[in-house]
């Protein structure tokens, strides 16, 4: 784990809009330093922890800003929020056949196979529901459907496509007027990207808005707090993920919920998790889930679907799953798990 | 067209068969009523089938998770105590029947329980660089 007192700051700024912060350790005896890397991105934070034998340090430091330059150009990509990213021009294109760089089809796949290890509550074409439920004027779908009009739109949901192209690319084949909001999904595949970048730090962690991509060298012990969405800087539970003796370890965590990103529509709360079946904000007794998984884009994608589905169907759906471990908050205030996460609660 | 001959002891002419007299006739005997023996394989396969649907159990593959049932204080990883919920048996009944002293009865109208859940306690509150948080903000 590493201590905020082994770390002293010594600030670099990074272009392209990203604030950064880079963290060098204090010399120690230990020929293993953790390092980490701070900056604003994706419209939350990004983080890059990283063991290195103290000779590498600043060479790590090096890694970690590029790590941060990448990512940069990938949110840039894959946001909704500029009318320049390639996925705005995707959804405001009017054809049906619509090619797209390799980024983009990267994730496009990656949310496809989301779609269908969440049962279909992880779903990347709603972004009209999505906007709908911000309570901002838009054509076509409605939020409040009709049981049929869910139906079809369920079924709609599947019904796109992709066709390889060179080196990366592809072409997305869709129904008229399906449009994506990649959300989470996008944030997920990043910290896994991101992480792969990362390849000659054998015990290294990229934190992309809450979702963790970590990777454990043996006898290697992360640390991370599932944070209590009901104060401030409070911890529900603390997971200890570490590799077995020998092995190296994958790790995803991702954490989703409806009580932090919220807002007021017409003096009613809404939140940002759209249930496919009805079209609006999920209805759900869950307030936020943790999802322990093999990968952050995997673990993102069932804690969305576990909050969705509800304690009882969530839980059942995380198991059926197989994931590695889960802690959901109820509405009532319960903190539950699933019993394999019993191993990996620390203290 | 060709005859064919009598076997031995038939008659040539079925038509010429002597007429039966009432003093050389058997009367039909009397078949034992098969009532009361049905009668007896039904009720003793009732007996069975009652008894096999009164022992029904939920096999352990599909648990229960009920907040009173059978608590049991395990060790966690910490040495906290740790409420961890067993999975449960059930013995689910036909109306009017009892159930075994000491049984666990469902209503089988109850939606089926699918998961085993644990609480978890509250955890020591030390600081921790690496968290899990849900994205965004409140937007007012």
């Amino acid at each position: 784990m590493i201590g905020a007192r082994d770390l002293v700051s010594a600030g670099a700024p990074l272009g392209g809009g990203a604030r950064a912060d880079v963290r060098r350790p204090i010399p120690t005896a230990d020929p293993i330093v953790p390092l980490s890397h701070t900056a604003t991105s994706m419209g939350g934070r990004l983080m890059v922890y990283l063991d290195a034998e103290a000779v590498r340090s600043a060479e790590a430091s090096r890694a970690s800003a590029a790590v941060v330059a990448r990512v940069e150009s990938w949110a840039a990509r894959l946001t909704r929020h500029s009318d320049a990213s390639e996925l705005s021009a995707l959804n405001a294109d009017p054809r049906d056949e619509v090619p797209v760089g390799p980024t983009l089809a990267a994730v496009l796949r990656a949310g496809r196979s989301a779609i269908g290890q969440s049962e279909g509550l992880a779903d990347i074409t709603l972004l009209d529901e999505r906007l709908a439920a911000e309570g901002l004027a838009v054509e076509g779908p409605a939020a409040d459907r009709s049981l049929v009009e869910a139906a079809l739109h369920v079924s709609r949901a599947f019904d796109w496509s992709m066709v390889p192209g060179p080196r990366g690319t592809a072409v997305v084949r869709r129904p008229a007027g399906l449009r994506f909001d990649l959300g989470g999904i996008g944030k997920g595949w990043i910290a896994d990207r991101a992480l792969r970048l990362l390849a000659d730090w054998p015990s290294a962690v990229i934190d992309a808005d809450g979702d963790l991509a970590i990777r454990c060298a043996p006898g290697k012990t992360w640390e991370v707090a599932v944070d209590d969405p009901r104060a401030p800087e409070t911890t529900l539970a603390v997971l200890s993920l570490a590799a077995a003796a020998g092995l190296p370890a994958r790790w995803g965590v991702a954490t989703s919920g409806i009580s932090i990103h919220r807002w007021a529509v017409g003096g009613q709360m809404r939140h940002h998790l759209i249930d496919p079946r009805t079209g609006s904000p999920a209805v759900t007794d869950v307030t936020q889930a943790t999802v322990i998984a093999g990968s952050a884009l995997r673990a993102e994608a069932l804690a969305k679907a576990a909050v969705i589905a509800g304690s009882a169907g969530g839980l059942a759906l995380l198991e059926r799953a197989g994931v590695r471990g889960a802690v959901v908050l109820t509405e009532r205030g319960e903190t539950l798990a699933l019993p394999q996460t019993l191993p990996l609660l620390g203290s | 067209m060709e005859e064919i001959d009598p076997r031995p002891g038939e008659l040539s002419t079925p038509n010429r068969r002597p007429p039966v007299t009432p003093q050389t006739a058997h009367p039909p005997r009397a078949k034992p009523d098969a009532r009361p023996m049905r009668v007896a394989l039904g009720a003793g396969g009732l007996a069975a089938l009652s008894a096999l649907l009164t022992a029904i159990v939920v096999p352990a593959r599909s648990p229960v998770a009920a907040p009173s049932d059978y608590p049991q204080a395990d060790a966690g990883v910490s040495g906290t105590p740790i409420m961890v919920q067993r999975p449960i048996q059930y013995i689910q009944l036909q109306p009017g029947q009892t159930a075994p002293p000491g049984a666990t009865v469902i209503d089988p109208a109850a939606p089926q329980p699918t998961a085993v859940v644990i609480s978890v306690p509250a955890p020591a509150q030390k600081p921790i660089v690496i968290r899990t948080t849900q994205s965004g903000r409140v937007i007012p």
